[in-house]
């Protein structure tokens, strides 16, 4: 097993770490303890960010049309790329396409004077709340890299995503209930399917649930049909039974003892998953504001206000797709593609902020938006955007961010970031500290190497926190 | 697992006693090391090395080694260990004195607050340096230190007697180490496994599946004294080895049947490496053999397909096939290439030296290039095929013919086709920058090797249009589309002079006899690399002869892994094998041999082992049997540690007993199979999908799309090279397991197999349940169920003939019938409905339909009613159509009435299907409430014919194949099929007054030859018989217990 010849069990990360080396049980043992003063050793500063609501983007939201204002753009519409560009490698080879205009109307809202345009006036109320960030980079310039970095740092499958690396750092706070839940606004599949939420090479309990937005939200959750709970309960107990006889002479196999507890949990998860996600007790008021009495806001309201209960019942990372499929991937039309998009998105999003914030969670939960890159200030077939992972726009706010500004830059045209440029590396290694983690300590041991959310090249962006 | 188990039970306790295991070998040395290590050694390298080391000492100062540091530069010592305050380094990163600011702004600028910390820390600890004294500890050019010249790993072989130890215990020599090494740490070994445990244990570890009840009770009964050597002969023997520890090696070498980017593009020509794999395992092909085949079986052995179709271990890595940075695409590939050679073969980290040094081991970044170059050259074809020259140019002869009878035909057809196809082919290629699009306009022959490789990815996107492209959908004009309609009729009439395909050739060559040119790339330029070995074990040039258009790199780099004198590559087959096994190789990190893996807990019978295998022509089965024949195989896992062993080896590392571990997915779900007696036993070919009851390594492996309940116990993804397995217990997996469909049928194809509780125990665990077990069952039956003994069975099945029921002998209707429906017909029914699918399938009222959606087999269609999930909402009457569209493209469409029913209540349903109206026309009433109206639906389709010239039979209240979800569950009361759409007036609710229809069905008439009740086999319908379904349930918690779940 890779384990590390140095390690010694000083602090709960630790002995998590030789949970994937062998110790089956010690894994379940993440999600069955909820051991605050373990997870406080971890934590490696006192942070204010307890959780965190991804919302995720899929197929690349324009920078340009929403929070990146670049009044440049409209000058030089119609024309090439500056030579004093370097021309960038992108997806659809529209590096010599004339440069498109935005149709936006823009204001600068709140106190610090945000600049958002007329596509996310309901978020804009919040500006002061928000840590817009105008720099940040990645090395996918296909969707399937693209949001496989923004997930896990790396373009290729295989590795943990931060979801998991979150899990894994700070456990979680309700044991009957996954700590990490994605929930997507459609049927259909998020670019590269479930790894997107995968554990990678760390064990399987790391990985996010995908929860469905209505009706049973885990699968396999409800008792096969024609099973009542009775039933359920007399098979566990004779499975229990026939367990306990057999681990009775093989004490020392903690997993066995784990496996045991596993279907406990899952009896446990049946009943309080539902109750987790009943949204008939929220009040009309509150759905209202999530937009979810509005057929073009509903769905998306929707699963925002699944986000916040999830939060209060003590999920760790949520991970909201909206467009899952790569629907925000504008190579044409970005006119009605985005305006349809930004409009389902705009309230429910400044309603879970609201909401958040009226219930004090906003301070202990991080809210992240953004996608898996930006689009080129260069038109595509005319009226659309290629992608642009060089140079895009994020914003967080909650979990003890400096709301109301703005951070790092891109050039005159949004094409490339040129001030405090931030890779998907420093963004997740950013993340993890205003979680409370130091992100080069939360390693794992994978092949005898000490694994790292970013490959050892990320750099938190401290100024973030206020 | 092997630790004293503390009276709390909570498992989080648990774990810091298995912690402790850890914290008896450490010390505070180690912890400071790996401190360094991980978190100080990379601020330096990355922020201070550029000014202040081997290359420049600005200010006179290095700081890549304590003495250095504590030496200083020109104004003296860098740091006083211990004190921070007063060493002139944390003053200088504090950036508090405004002449002494390092690092400089213009050269990375202040380090994070974090980094400095760290820094303090580590000064105020009193610097610890790993190996403090030495003079040389980062690794340098040439300059290894003695240490890591005499690191075990990179000694030969040594040649070792087995050690004398007096024991009764010892069965071969294998023991003998392992018996000393007991000695030496006051440990002794446990009794053997009883002939139970045996067999099973055998069965699963060289078969991967569980005995039958015949095959334990003839190894439990064999009075032979070698009855155990007897039956792991038999095992090797039989194919169902190779099926079992190809697994293994598909692991090491990232096998998948998936591109593993977005599109995730099937590779359907890779499957014959998976059985080439299975087959070599079952020869018994010595291993060197093995490697050379697969590292170079094209330069070897080119015109032989059974040797070539090992370079598919080449192709393996992810692949993206629409990426533009086709430079980058490439890169990552041959990173990928060499990073798992490394691991796979040498056991050694070699991505770690990728873009600098090892840090932990002698490996120069140099040596990973020169690996790296032996691969460089690799070219993946399209364009072979696994043949040999005979069936080649038989088929080339064939083709001639067929090319020549041809010519005309297609000569128009290209006129017609390319005028449309050339710009959309042309547009693929300018999409890249202009450096690759010249490359790929040179002719093949004018391109050096990289060109040929980079532009071998750019072609592979321009087929891709040429593959994709719909003439019928391009083509303009009527006229234009006729013409071509009819010259493809017209080709067809040559189908005779075809040849049959030859099988596609997932393979890998040479992109030519001259090598791309491989080189370190820094900042003070690029330094050119040669292919050669690791520099600190060999730095002889390799001997490499080129081989007609292929570099012979290969070839060189596989006979240099194969020598017999290789320490690297010998020991890592034979840990391996140990490995699987015992579930834990002498060295445990079975792909990292070096400083930060796991050192060998018996070097000493490693080396034995591996000289052994070597010398008996690197036969993995005479591996198996030293292994397998051991006494310290046959111990049995039964039992706690003792005092000792609880102290000095809790995890067993040192073969106290056998180690109890979880079955693998494959195992599990092979084992599922076999014990509910539907496993096919089926050899080869392309994989089917994880509902096919083969075995699971021939169940298809899509990396973005795995079998969900293989990945769910910890099946590899497919990425990267995995050596070892995790185990892992979560609450969604228990759900998964206790309610999930597929276990559930397994479980009821089991029930149906047994008749009493000893019989289930017997299929499932091979053994007869204990007295306790009996009488728990026992009690479980009578709670559920009120009897431990099943009912009496009815005389006949008294349900009404309208019931429609899933596992009853009327779960559905065939019609046998030659008669067709056309393209236009009537489907008319007095139905009532019980429940729907929980998910979106839909519940069916009739159809001629196998639920495929883009084949001609699957051409036909249904009539039903949507699930709890369908995107049509819940209770939608629908009809489902697979034919051809007005391009005469293969089209599947769902045509929805919305027209929503309620559950438990009589309607008369009528769907007029016609491709000639280009529509649906749908009626519904409601026939318990009297005077309901009519609703009706017309809805227009696009499926213009063939709707009913597909393989299926017309099958009332179900579909053609047997599906749980799609099963009709409720009455279908009467049912007719007419052709042709019925007026208004020929509709009825009352099927007596029925009369056009070439099938018509009431359930009040006595049953014709025409129709045939299918159901299960039992006369007693499970879901209203408390016994079956108590049964069903025991069975089901028998297929969860942890004995089912364990190897032990």
């Amino acid at each position: 097993m890779p384990c590390h010849r140095y390690d010694q069990p000083t602090s709960r990360r630790d002995f998590l770490q030789t949970a994937g080396c062998g110790f089956g049980a010690v894994a379940l043992a993440a999600l069955m303890n909820e051991d605050k003063a373990a997870a406080a050793t971890l934590a490696h500063r006192a942070a204010k960010a307890k959780h965190v609501i991804f919302l995720f983007m899929e197929g690349g939201p324009s920078h340009l049309d929403t929070f990146d204002y670049k009044p440049l753009l409209n000058k030089l519409a119609g024309q090439s790329l500056p030579s004093s560009f370097k021309p960038p490698i992108t997806a659809m080879g529209e590096s010599k396409s004339p440069i498109l205009e935005c149709k936006r109307t823009w204001k600068q809202y709140g106190q610090g004077g945000l600049w958002i345009s007329d596509w996310f006036t309901n978020v804009a109320h919040h500006a002061d709340d928000l840590a817009v960030i105008h720099s940040c980079a990645s090395s996918g310039i296909n969707h399937a890299g693209g949001v496989c970095s923004m997930n896990t740092g790396s373009v290729f499958g295989g590795r943990p995503s931060l979801g998991a690396w979150a899990q894994y750092g700070l456990g979680t706070e309700n044991h009957n209930l996954p700590g990490f839940v994605v929930i997507k606004d459609s049927e259909a599949t998020v670019v590269n399917g479930v790894r997107n939420w995968g554990n990678g090479f760390m064990p399987a309990v790391y990985q996010g649930v995908e929860f469905n937005s209505d009706g049973t939200p885990i699968k396999y959750l409800d008792n096969p049909k024609g099973v009542d709970r009775k039933r359920q309960r007399d098979k566990l107990d004779l499975l229990a039974s026939l367990n306990r006889d057999y681990n009775a002479t093989r004490q020392s196999n903690t997993e066995l003892d784990a496996r045991i507890k596993g279907y406990e949990l899952a009896y446990q998860m049946q009943s309080e998953a539902p109750q987790a996600v009943d949204l008939s007790k929220e009040t009309e008021a509150t759905k209202a504001l999530y937009g979810m009495n509005d057929e073009a806001t509903a769905v998306y309201g929707r699963n925002c206000l699944l986000a916040r209960r999830l939060i209060e019942n003590g999920v760790r990372f949520v991970q909201l797709y909206s467009g899952a499929g790569s629907k925000w991937d504008a190579h044409k039309g970005i006119e009605v593609n985005h305006g349809k998009l930004c409009n389902a998105v705009d309230k429910p999003i400044a309603g879970l902020l609201t909401d958040l914030k009226a219930r004090g969670l906003l301070e202990e939960t991080l809210v992240i938006w953004g996608g898996e890159f930006g689009r080129t200030p260069m038109s595509e077939q005319g009226d659309g955007r290629d992608h642009n992972p060089t140079g895009f726009t994020m914003w967080m706010a909650g979990g003890g961010v400096k709301g109301g500004q703005t951070y790092g830059m891109t050039d005159e045209l949004g094409l490339y970031a040129v001030e405090d440029r931030l890779h998907v590396h420093d963004l997740h290694a950013t993340i993890l500290h205003l979680l409370g983690v130091d992100h080069t300590k939360l390693t794992y041991n994978h092949k005898g190497l000490p694994e790292r959310i970013d490959q050892n090249e990320g750099h938190p962006f401290t100024r973030l926190l206020g | 697992m092997t630790f004293v188990r503390h009276s709390s039970s909570l498992i989080l306790t648990a774990c810091l006693v298995a912690g402790s295991a850890f914290a008896a070998d450490d010390d505070a040395q180690r912890a400071a090391m790996k401190f360094f290590e991980t978190d100080v050694r990379p601020i330096l390298v990355n922020k201070c090395y550029d000014c202040h080391s081997k290359t420049k000492q600005k200010g006179g100062l290095r700081v890549d080694h304590i003495g250095y540091l504590k030496t200083g530069g020109d104004t003296g010592p860098a740091i006083v260990p211990g004190d921070p305050e007063k060493s002139p380094l944390i003053e200088a990163i504090r950036w508090k004195n405004d002449d002494f600011k390092m690092p400089p702004k213009n050269n990375g600028g202040k380090m994070t607050d974090a980094e400095i910390a760290t820094l303090e820390k580590w000064v105020k600890m009193g610097a610890p340096w790993p190996e403090d004294g030495a003079s040389k500890t980062v690794v340098t050019e040439g300059g290894f230190t003695e240490e890591q010249r005499k690191y075990w790993f990179f000694q030969p072989v040594a040649k070792v007697s087995p050690p004398k130890v007096k024991s009764d215990w010892v069965r071969n020599d294998v023991d003998r180490f392992i018996a000393a090494k007991h000695t030496e740490m006051k440990l002794n070994p446990a009794t053997e496994a009883d002939r139970h445990e045996l067999v099973r244990r055998a069965y699963f570890d060289l078969h991967g599946l569980p005995p039958t009840k015949d095959q334990i009770d003839a190894f439990v009964n064999d009075k032979d004294p070698h009855a155990y050597e007897k039956l792991v002969d038999e095992l090797l023997a039989s194919p169902r080895y190779g099926e079992r520890w190809a697994q293994h090696w598909l692991d090491l070498v990232r096998y998948a049947e998936s591109d593993g980017y977005n599109a995730d593009a099937y590779r359907p020509s890779v499957w014959p490496y998976r059985d080439y794999v299975i087959k070599s395992l079952n020869d018994d092909k010595p291993y060197d053999q093995f490697v050379r085949e697969q590292l170079a079986g094209d330069e070897i052995a080119p015109n032989d397909p059974n040797v070539l179709i090992g370079t598919a271990y080449l192709r393996h890595p992810v692949y993206e096939w629409n990426q533009r940075d086709a430079r980058g695409q490439w890169d990552i590939i041959l990173t990928d290439m060499t990073d798992t050679t490394g691991e796979l073969f040498l056991g050694l980290s070699m991505g770690c030296a990728h873009c600098h040094n090892h840090k932990f081991d002698p490996i120069l970044q140099k040596d990973y290039y020169r690996l790296r170059a032996f691969l460089a050259p690799v070219h993946w074809r399209d364009d072979m095929k696994l043949a040999t020259p005979e069936e080649k140019k038989a088929f080339d002869a064939q083709q001639a013919k067929w090319e020549a009878a041809t010519a005309e035909v297609r000569t128009k057809i290209d006129a017609i086709i390319k005028p449309i196809l050339e710009p959309k082919v042309e547009r693929a290629l300018t999409r890249f920058t202009d450096d690759l699009q010249v490359m790929t306009r040179k002719a093949p022959e004018q391109r050096d090797g990289l060109e040929t490789q980079l532009a071998g990815l750019v072609e592979r996107q321009m087929q891709h249009e040429r593959d994709t492209f719909d003439p019928m959908k391009s083509l303009k004009t009527d006229e234009k589309k006729a013409e071509y309609k009819a010259l493809q009729e017209e080709l067809k009439k040559f189908d005779h002079l075809k040849p049959k395909p030859l099988m596609e050739a997932f393979v890998a060559t040479d992109a030519g006899p001259k090598a791309p040119a491989v080189a370190i790339k820094t900042r003070k330029g690029e330094q050119q690399i040669e292919p050669g070995f690791l520099s600190i074990i060999d730095t002889n040039p390799p001997k490499i002869e080129p081989k007609g258009n292929s570099t012979g790199r290969r070839t060189a780099l596989a006979n240099w892994i194969t020598r017999p004198d290789n320490q690297l590559s010998t020991r890592v087959i034979v840990n391996r094998v140990w490995q699987y096994h015992f579930g834990r190789g002498i060295v445990a990190t079975a792909s990292d041999f070096g400083k930060l893996g796991e050192p060998p807990t018996h070097p000493e019978l490693l080396d034995f082992l591996t000289t052994r295998f070597v010398a008996n022509g690197w036969h993995l089965k005479q591996l198996h049997r030293d292994i397998m024949l051991s006494a310290t195989y046959r111990q049995t896992a039964r039992r706690e540690p003792n005092e000792v062993a609880a102290k000095t080896d809790p995890s067993n590392k040192y073969f106290w007993r056998f180690n109890p571990r979880r079955l693998d997915a494959e195992q599990v779900r092979d084992a599922l199979l076999a014990v509910s007696g539907e496993l096919d036993p089926q050899s080869g070919g392309p994989a089917g999908d994880g509902n096919a009851t083969r075995r699971s390594v021939y169940t298809m492996k899509k990396r973005n799309n795995p079998n969900e309940l293989l990945r769910a116990l910890d099946m590899p993804a497919g990425f990267s090279s995995t050596a070892e397995r995790q185990s892992t217990t979560t609450p969604t997996q228990a759900l998964q397991l206790i309610n999930g469909d597929w276990l559930l049928a397994r479980a009821r194809k089991l029930a149906d197999r047994v008749s009493s509780i000893d019989d289930a125990w017997l299929a499932v665990l091979g053994r007869p349940p204990t007295e306790k077990e009996r009488t728990t069952a026992e009690g479980f039956l009578k709670k559920r169920a009120g009897h431990v003994k099943p009912a009496p069975p009815k005389a006949d099945s008294d349900d009404s003939l309208a019931d429609f029921q899933e596992n009853s002998p009327h779960e559905r209707l065939l019609v046998n019938t030659s008669e067709k429906e056309g393209d236009e017909f009537t489907v008319e029914a007095i139905v009532s409905l019980d429940s729907i699918d929980v998910n979106a399938s839909v519940r069916t009222i009739a159809s001629r339909w196998n639920g495929g959606k883009d084949s001609q087999e699957a051409f036909g269609w249904s009539l039903g009613v949507t699930g709890e999930k369908s995107r049509y909402k819940p209770r939608n009457v629908i009809v489902q159509v697979v034919g051809e569209d007005e391009n005469s493209n293969i089209g599947y469409q769902v045509v929805p009435s919305n027209i929503h029913v309620e559950l438990g209540r009589r309607y008369h349903i009528a769907a007029r299907v016609s491709c000639t109206g280009k529509n649906v026309t749908f009626t519904v009433r409601d026939l318990e409430t009297p005077g309901a109206a009519l609703q009706s639906a017309v809805v227009p389709m696009d499926i213009r014919s063939k709707i009913s010239l597909g393989a299926s039979q017309l099958v009332i209240g179900g579909m053609n194949k047997r599906s749980s979800a799609s099963q009709w569950h409720g009455q279908i009361e009467a049912l007719r099929i007419a052709s042709g759409a019925l007026p208004d007036k020929s509709l009825n609710a009352n099927p007596e007054r029925w009369t056009e229809g070439f099938i018509t069905w009431r359930s009040a008439d006595p049953l014709t030859s025409q129709f045939e009740w299918s159901g299960s086999d039992k006369k007693i319908a499970e879901a209203n018989d408390p016994y079956r379904q108590a049964m069903n349930d025991l069975c089901q918690v028998l297929l969860n217990t942890n004995e089912f779940f364990y190897l032990h």
